[in-house]
């Protein structure tokens, strides 16, 4: 197993999108290793910039402080996330939806914009419209891309790697993460459980792994994973793990899993992904995979 | 999309990375790696108690230590090796500043993963060890990535912000 993997190895870790993101290359010489993971960081960087809720200059903030109605021109990446955002919205029916930013503020997860007209609670994804490099918002509404970013900056920062010749590394931004190479690959899965005698763990391909769960937060009151069909915070004290060949869809998956269970079948299979999902109890049920 | 899931018997992982610090780079390693080419020259501060408050009141975080690990770079800007402290452990890291004094890069020099307390305890490792062939499972010598919920490097963020006030306050008077 380990025989496929080459021997030399540069890891580097940075503080981005309020996480660690951690970038491994192996079997590259050090200087190019080390360049290739310039450009993947300046890539996770670049989708920190653009569709971070907090900065002002970001494009989600421009679009937030726009008039109502007025087209507002912003970034091909930021366009693709909407997109898919959409996509993820039209097929889980609203359980997914970017415009739960009003409600995270209101609970305090997410500070207030600065110079936004409030939110429209009756604002949801329908809302925002897409032209080829401008957004349109037609209802005040706050948007969080805190559940499908992340798994983009990775995709991101994977296609930089690529692109520098990188064969076999792996990109892992606070627990959601892509291999490059085809493994197999192992992933601990951290349940935040304690006690527990066994460790889930994953063997993948070349793929994304991502993992929720609102146990983490299970010390607080708020919890920032929303059904937003229904406007509830969800999970109770499950834990979703996807796997999907893209890290924009494992990330955002895990939500719909958390939300939708079993359901999420259809949907997870829509995306050649599948899906762990863990009982408060520890019982795990797998979603979306073909039994042979 | 094919995965196969596995669980492994908690102690098949005593040896394994996730309860071992992950070293990225080395001071100088990162010193050469976020000034490439130019020539850095140590300029050690020891922060006054009367710094020490200033810092706490402008950013709001507290001072680890009066000892400021500061290197002057030759082509403008400063390099400085500081830690915060996570969750359980230090972490160490560095911060570039441009000659402005602007953020230009930071990087995580070491972390210690954390994964499950059980697993992180080290008495309870310490029970099985010599067990691993046990193992009924042929993994690689351990599992180095995780997939887990999101935790927050804010710590670092914070040690950042109260850097950033440390060259406010006392680098940037530092007479050249």
């Amino acid at each position: 197993m380990t025989s496929s993997c080459p021997s030399s190895r540069v890891e580097r870790a940075r503080p981005l999108l309020g996480t660690t993101v951690k970038v491994l290359v192996q079997g590259m010489d050090a200087p190019r290793a080390h360049a290739a993971i310039d450009k993947a960081f300046a890539q996770v960087e670049r989708v920190h910039a653009l569709m971070s809720f907090h900065e002002p200059a970001s494009d989600l903030s421009r679009l937030h402080r726009a008039p109502l109605g007025e087209r507002v021109t912003v970034d091909a990446m930021t366009v693709e996330v909407l997109e898919e955002a959409r996509q993820l919205a039209e097929m889980s029916g609203g359980v997914f939806d970017i415009t739960i930013g009003g409600q995270l503020v209101r609970d305090g997860l997410l500070p207030s914009p600065q110079g936004a007209c409030p939110p429209d609670p009756s604002a949801y994804w329908k809302d925002i419209e897409l032209l080829e490099t401008q957004v349109c918002l037609h209802r005040p509404l706050w948007m969080d891309l805190g559940g499908i970013a992340k798994g983009y900056a990775v995709d991101c920062a994977v296609h930089a790697l690529k692109e520098h010749g990188v064969t076999h590394g792996v990109v892992n931004a606070g627990g959601d993460l892509r291999f490059i190479g085809t493994g197999p690959h192992q992933v601990a899965i951290d349940t935040m459980l304690p006690d527990r005698a066994n460790i889930p763990a994953l063997e993948v391909g070349e793929v994304a792994v991502a993992t929720s769960t609102p146990r983490a937060r299970a010390a607080h009151a708020a919890i920032p994973h929303r059904d937003a069909l229904h406007r509830l915070p969800v999970g109770g004290d499950l834990l979703a793990t996807v796997v999907a060949p893209r890290c924009v869809h494992a990330d955002a998956l895990t939500k719909v899993v958390l939300a939708l269970g079993t359901q999420s079948d259809a949907m997870l299979r829509h995306y050649d992904a599948e899906a762990y999902l863990q009982s408060p109890a520890g019982e795990w049920t797998c979603i979306g995979q073909v039994i042979s | 999309m094919k995965s196969r899931f596995l669980l492994i018997p908690a102690y098949a992982l005593v040896v394994a990375a996730p309860v071992q610090a992950t070293v990225y780079m080395s001071v100088e390693q990162a010193q050469a790696q976020m000034f490439p080419g130019a020539t850095l020259t140590p300029d050690f501060v020891t922060l006054t108690p009367e710094q020490v408050k200033a810092i706490e009141k402008a950013s709001d975080v507290n001072v680890l230590s009066p000892n400021l690990k500061a290197w002057r770079v030759s082509t403008g800007g400063w390099f400085i090796a500081d830690q915060v402290v996570g969750k359980h452990e230090f972490i160490p890291f560095a911060l570039a500043l441009d000659d402005k004094g602007a953020v230009k890069s930071v990087e995580i020099l070491e972390y210690r993963e954390t994964y499950g307390d059980q697993v992180r305890n080290a008495a309870w490792r310490a029970q099985f060890t010599g067990k691993t062939h046990a193992a009924p499972l042929k993994l690689g010598t351990d599992i180095q990535n995780i997939s887990g919920a999101t935790l927050s490097s804010r710590h670092i963020t914070d040690g950042v912000k109260r850097l950033l006030a440390t060259y406010d306050l006392v680098l940037s008077k530092q007479p050249g």
